[in-house]
C-alpha cells in the first residue's frame, strides 16, 4: 500500500459561515495534500478571506461542517499556532528591525531568541535581504517589507502556509519577480501552500491546482489542476496550454462575477 | 543648532528686547511689568533663596510625575486587559477627572498636610489622568489585523499585550507624558501657593503679600527654566525611544 496517495493535510467539508444576515461561505469543500501548492481565485467579496480566517483558527465555522487537519477532526480554534498565516498587509512591527520581525512567531512559541536570530540571519540572503538585518520597516521598500513578512511566515515552521494575496500591493514587475522567487523557495522547502489571489495569471503560474470560488456565499466552483511542468519560467504565461487553462478559469470567474453583479443591481432596482 | 532652534532663540531675544524697551521707555511700574534686566538682577540677588525653592518644587513635580505616570500606565494596562472592568470603572475615573484638579487641593492639603506629600499627590493626580487617558487610547488604537496575526502564531493575551499593544501604545503614552511635564510644575506651584513650607509657589505667594512684584517675576523665571528643561529632556527621550514614528 506504499504507493497510495498520502492522506490530505487539510480537509474541509460542508463548511459554512454566517455573519448576522450575511452568508460568507456555504457548503465549501476543500482538500489539500501535503506538499501541494493550491491557489484560490474568485470575485471580490466571495469569502476567500473568511476561508483563510477559519483555516488560521481566527473564526469558527458554523455548526455542521467538517474540518480535519492532519487527518484529525478539529475546531478552528485548535488551529491557532498550527498553521503559518500571512495576511494581505505585511503588518511588520515598526519598532522591530528586519531580523526581530522575522522571528516574531518563533519568539511567541518560546524559542530561544539568540538561536532564532542566528537562523534568521542565515535565511536573509535567500529572501533577498542580506545586509538589511538591522533596518527597520520604514526604511524598506514595499517589496522588501513583503519579503520580510514572507520570511516571518517561513520561519514559523508549520506544515501549512496560508498566503493571502501576498503580492497584491506590489507593482507588476516586482510582483513577477516575487512569484518566481516564491516558487524557488517553495521548491526548496517543500511546504504546503494555500494561496489567495485575484490575479488568474498568478494563480496558474504558481499553483498545482487552482480553485475558483463562487460569488457569495462562497463555495468551490471549479477545481482546475495545472499539469504544467516545473520549474516554471516566465515565458510559460504565453504557452498555449497555459492560455487554454486561463480561458477555462476566466470563464468560471466571469460567470460568477456576472451573477454577483446582477444580484447586486437587481437588489437595487 | 538647527534652523528652527535658531529661529526660536532669535524670537526669544527679540521678545525680551521689546519687553525691556517697553518697560523702560514707558517707565512702567513694577506691578505692571518690571524690566527684564531688573528681574534678572533680582534672580541673581535672591539666588540663595530661589535655588533651594526651585529644587524643592522640581523634586515635588518630578516625584508626582513619576508616581502619576506609573499609576496612569498601570491603570490603562489593567483596563486594557480586563475589559469587563471598563464598564464600572471608566465612568468613575472620568467623573473624578472632569473636575479641574486644583479643586481637590484643599482636601489634599487637609489629608496630606502642607508638606511635600500633598504636592506630590496633587501632581500625581494631574499627571496620572493625562497619562492614563492617552495610554488607554493607545492600547485601543492597535490594529485588529495585527492582533489576529499574533493570535494565529498562538499568542495569548499577555504576549499580545507585551509584544504588540504596549509598544503600539508608546507614541500616545509618550505624548501624554510630554504634555504632563508642564502640567506637573503648574500643579506643584499652585498647590504651594495654597499652603506650603517652601518652594517657588510659596515664594510667589509671599512676594505678592509683600507687594514685591520683581520677586514674583524672578520666581516665575526660575519656574519657566525648570519647566522648559523638563519638557526638553522628556521630548528628547521620546524621540530616541520612539524612533519609528
Amino acid at each position: 500500500m506504499a504507493d497510495t496517495a498520502p492522506p490530505p493535510l487539510l480537509e474541509m467539508s460542508r463548511i459554512s459561515k454566517t455573519f448576522g444576515p450575511v452568508q460568507a461561505l456555504n457548503g465549501l469543500e476543500l482538500s489539500v495534500s501535503p506538499g501541494e501548492f493550491v491557489t484560490v481565485v474568485g470575485p471580490s467579496g466571495c469569502g476567500k478571506s473568511t476561508l483563510f480566517n477559519i483555516v488560521a483558527g481566527l473564526e469558527e465555522p458554523d455548526q455542521g461542517g467538517i474540518l480535519r487537519f492532519k487527518g484529525q477532526s478539529c475546531h478552528a480554534a485548535e488551529l491557532l499556532g498550527r498553521v503559518s498565516f500571512m495576511p494581505q498587509r505585511d503588518l511588520l512591527l515598526p519598532w522591530r528591525n528586519v531580523v526581530d520581525n522575522a522571528i516574531l512567531a518563533n519568539e511567541i512559541e518560546g524559542a530561544n531568541r539568540r538561536e532564532a536570530r542566528a537562523k534568521a540571519l542565515a535565511m536573509l540572503p535567500e529572501f533577498g535581504l542580506a545586509g538589511f538585518e538591522k533596518q527597520y520597516p520604514h526604511q524598506l521598500s514595499g517589496g522588501m517589507r513583503q519579503r520580510v513578512a514572507l520570511m516571518r511566515t517561513f520561519m514559523f515552521e508549520r506544515d501549512l502556509l496560508l498566503l493571502d494575496e501576498p503580492f497584491g500591493a506590489l507593482d507588476a514587475l516586482t510582483r513577477t519577480m516575487m512569484q518566481r522567487w516564491l516558487l524557488d523557495v517553495w521548491q526548496r522547502h517543500r511546504r504546503t501552500i494555500l494561496f489567495i489571489t485575484h490575479d488568474v495569471d498568478e494563480a496558474l503560474f504558481l499553483g498545482d491546482r487552482v480553485l475558483v470560488m463562487t460569488a457569495r456565499p462562497g463555495a468551490v466552483k471549479l477545481n482546475c489542476p495545472v499539469p504544467l511542468p516545473r520549474p516554471r519560467h516566465a515565458d510559460l504565461v504565453t504557452a498555449p496550454e497555459f492560455v487554454a487553462l486561463k480561458r477555462q478559469v476566466l470563464d468560471a470567474i466571469e460567470e460568477e462575477a456576472m451573477k454577483s453583479f446582477t444580484a447586486s443591481t437587481g437588489a437595487h432596482s | 543648532m538647527n534652523r528652527s532652534a535658531l529661529r526660536g532663540v532669535i524670537g526669544a531675544i527679540l521678545l525680551l528686547a521689546v519687553w525691556e524697551g517697553l518697560a523702560r521707555g514707558f517707565s512702567l511700574p513694577a506691578y505692571t511689568l518690571p524690566a527684564v534686566s531688573e528681574i534678572m538682577a533680582a534672580v541673581w540677588r535672591h539666588r540663595a533663596m530661589l535655588l533651594p525653592a526651585g529644587w524643592l518644587t522640581m523634586w515635588e513635580a518630578l516625584s508626582g510625575y513619576a508616581v502619576g505616570s506609573v499609576l496612569g500606565i498601570g491603570f490603562a494596562v489593567l483596563l486594557a486587559v480586563l475589559t469587563p472592568l471598563r464598564g464600572p470603572l471608566l465612568p468613575v475615573l472620568m467623573a473624578i477627572n472632569s473636575v479641574p484638579v486644583a479643586a481637590y487641593s484643599p482636601l489634599v492639603l487637609l489629608w496630606f498636610g502642607i508638606g511635600v506629600a500633598s504636592k506630590v499627590v496633587m501632581v500625581a493626580l494631574a499627571v496620572g489622568f493625562t497619562v492614563f487617558l492617552s495610554a488607554l487610547a493607545g492600547f485601543d488604537r492597535v490594529d485588529r489585523r495585527s492582533v489576529d496575526l499574533m493570535r494565529s502564531f498562538g499568542a495569548g493575551p499577555l504576549a499580545i499585550l507585551w509584544r504588540l499593544r504596549l509598544p503600539a501604545a508608546l507614541p500616545l503614552i509618550a505624548t501624554g507624558m510630554r504634555v504632563s511635564t508642564v502640567r506637573s510644575l503648574i500643579v506643584a506651584i499652585v498647590t504651594e501657593m495654597l499652603g506650603a513650607y517652601g518652594g517657588l509657589g510659596w515664594i510667589i505667594y509671599q512676594a505678592v503679600v509683600q507687594i514685591d512684584f520683581v520677586q514674583v517675576w524672578s520666581a516665575i523665571v526660575v519656574a519657566s527654566c525648570i519647566s522648559l528643561a523638563f519638557f526638553g529632556v522628556v521630548g528628547a527621550i521620546e524621540r530616541r525611544v520612539i524612533f519609528w514614528r
